[in-house]
């Protein structure tokens, strides 16, 4: 690294032009997007923790000047909130490790250069990447199959991602062959090679592709726009979107916590349609937002081996 | 002193026996296809047989017929899709929003590394490069919700500060000016992904053998010498190749990012110049239940990247640098 590398060799070389546009460039760059990034959450979490009233009058940025968890009692009082965010839960654990395991398994056998027909099942799974029938026929099929308005929409169409299968597929063949080869001699088939003794060293992989699965499932909103009709079906991005198209829908949860149906823009309380978006979008993304530093490491590390073998 | 005398088994296999075909491969090796085959088959049903589908292209779809039963009216889709009034409109577009992202949004994340790379202070490098993907895993679906909220005309941040700044003496609509989608597609683009999308040069990066800028210091080269010749020098590889792959899809305009930004189409002030090839086609295919046409528009959007995508690669293999295959 550059920085370790200045402080060892004090070679004390005069500062030319350049280097000081360039530290210059630097730290505005560092700044712009560190606030650009963090400023909007930090506003929507003092927006949503603040009195709405409060809020209305302008000026808050990110910290809450009246402090209320107003909001947050209103939304989790709320039964189609515990819907939805169960549907989101359930299908992102669900579909993550369902689809971890369906496509490390595929990804395990194409990385094993033994296995018959390899060629071919490598090219049968890269050419849909390119080439795909499309929504419409999609669509279609997903009818035919009886997966509309079922929760297993969400879960069967994706058990396969050919992205993640290859980034997986990679990193098996980065694993030393001894370890198949011992394990075989052993007298292991290889379910037991796979479960057993790749999968527990292949914790960067399988964080990483968990990561990408989990997100994927906790945000998609597209499937249960058009695959679900079942209000019970519903996930936290659906009841966003309500928000989104329909401001009267926050109002409505706003408003429910003065116990009665106003209609009226609601003045003289502690929630408002504002600031019940803000808490209810800051819910959505706290799991997600706590869990992926923890995972950087790893989904780090996946990336550099993904990109090295190509 | 002994001959070595070769014997040679006369009931050795590998002479007479028959070589086993593949089935009988395959079965030997039940345990290892047995992990292959799940994958393969959901592979078969939900990226093949939709596939056939395509068919549909040369059929006219009536709404209950089954797919792919459809009366043939071989290329009249295709003919209707280049006669179409909103093609040339849709595919502008989709042209105009993928040019800026493969442009300017192409090389924001690679300056972005560049300059962290040179921060000294690990622990602020560690902390902005975490941050600086926050963005990427929440949804377009949120995001939507930050920018609406923040580029309000009431009471927004954006218009709060500009007004404040004696900028503007009135609100600026984001959101109720086609003028502006573009710039709009484009900057949430890059602050939602600018920092994901350094990832890959960030750990090109780190690749660089240490010894070279040592050596560069020796010769007494500046910094911003060291960051042209080496630094980036290093990552040019996977700069050609994050290129090529962005250019297949230059038909692919973020559909999630549009139907959000728009309300999934439904602010009548935006279509002009947000409505790209994806919406469009989700638009006709379905919400007008003009399958057979969607598919067919499908259909020459992957041929069209698809040629594209060949075409970038060849370019990039000529030129002498690493290509995709």
């Amino acid at each position: 690294m550059t920085g370790v590398k200045e402080t060892r060799h004090k070679m004390k070389v005069k500062k030319v032009f350049s280097d000081y546009v360039i530290i210059v460039s630097m730290v505005v760059i560092m700044t712009v997007v560190f606030v650009a990034t963090l400023y909007p959450f930090l506003n929507s979490l003092a927006i949503s923790f603040n009195n709405a009233d409060d809020t209305i009058l302008g000026g808050i940025t990110i910290f809450p000047r009246i402090p209320t968890i107003a909001n947050y009692r209103q939304i989790f009082t709320n039964p189609t909130i515990w819907m939805a965010y169960g549907i989101t839960f359930a299908r992102t654990i669900i579909g993550a490790a369902a689809g971890l395991v369906i496509t490390g398994a595929l990804a395990f056998g194409l990385s094993r250069k033994n296995l018959e027909g390899r060629k071919f099942y490598t090219f049968f799974c890269l050419i849909p990447m390119y080439f795909g029938g499309g929504l419409i026929p999609t669509y279609f099929l997903i009818m035919n199959l009886g997966l509309y308005d079922t929760f297993w929409v969400y879960i069967i169409p994706n058990l396969v991602n050919i992205w993640n299968m290859i980034l997986m597929r990679s990193y098996f063949q980065s694993v030393p062959d001894a370890l198949e080869e011992s394990a075989r001699i052993d007298g292991a088939n290889y379910l037991t090679i796979f479960f057993k003794i790749y999968w527990p060293v292949s914790t960067p992989i399988i964080a990483t592709i968990a990561l990408y699965f989990g997100v994927f499932h906790w945000n998609d909103w597209f499937m249960p726009n058009i695959y679900i009709s079942n209000p019970n079906l519903k996930p936290m991005t659906s009841v966003l979107l309500n928000i989104i198209a329909e401001a009267s829908f926050a109002e409505r949860m706003a408003a429910a916590g003065a116990g009665a149906f106003v209609g009226e823009a609601s003045h003289g309380k502690e929630t408002n349609a504002r600031s019940i978006t803000m808490a209810t979008m800051i819910t959505s993304i706290l799991p997600i937002v706590i869990i992926y530093p923890f995972l950087q490491r790893f989904f780090l590390k996946g990336i550099m081996i993904g990109s090295i073998k190509g | 002193m002994g001959v070595m005398i070769k014997v040679t088994n006369p009931n050795a296999a590998s002479t007479t026996r028959k070589q086993p075909n593949f089935f009988q491969r395959a079965i030997e090796q039940w345990d290892l296809q047995l992990l292959v085959i799940p994958g393969i088959l959901l592979l078969f049903v939900f990226s093949y047989i939709p596939i056939y589908g395509l068919v549909m292209a040369f059929q006219e779809y009536r709404i209950g017929d089954f797919p792919g039963q459809s009366e043939w009216v071989g290329f009249k889709q295709f003919i209707a899709l280049f006669q179409d009034q909103n093609l040339p409109l849709v595919l502008r577009n989709t042209l105009a929003i993928s040019g800026l992202k493969l442009t300017i949004g192409f090389v924001c994340p690679i300056i972005f590394a560049v300059f962290l790379n040179e921060m000294s202070n690990q622990t602020l490098k560690k902390g902005i490069q975490t941050i600086s993907y926050l963005p990427h895993f929440i949804s377009w679906t949120v995001c939507a919700m930050l920018l609406f909220d923040f580029l309000s005309t009431d009471g927004g941040a954006v218009n709060e500060m500009l007004m404040g700044a004696g900028l503007i003496s009135q609100p600026i609509g984001f959101f109720s000016r086609s003028d502006l989608f573009w710039g709009l597609a484009l900057v949430s683009d890059i602050w939602k992904e600018l920092g994901w999308n350094s990832i890959i040069f960030i750990s090109a990066m780190a690749g660089v053998d240490a010894e070279m800028y040592e050596a560069a210091d020796i010769d007494g080269a500046t910094r911003a010498q060291k960051m042209w010749h080496i630094t980036i020098k290093a990552i040019k590889p996977t700069i050609v190749l994050l290129f090529i792959m962005n250019v297949g899809g230059i038909l692919n305009q973020n559909f999630d990012q549009i139907m959000m930004l728009t309300k999934q189409m439904g602010n009548p002030l935006l279509k002009e110049t947000a409505n790209v090839i994806d919406t469009y086609i989700f638009q006709v295919g379905i919400s007008m239940g003009r399958a057979s046409f969607g598919t067919a528009a499908g259909l020459v959007k992957s041929l069209i990247n698809f040629v594209l995508l060949i075409a970038a690669n060849t370019i990039a293999d000529k030129a002498g640098e690493n290509a995709l295959f």
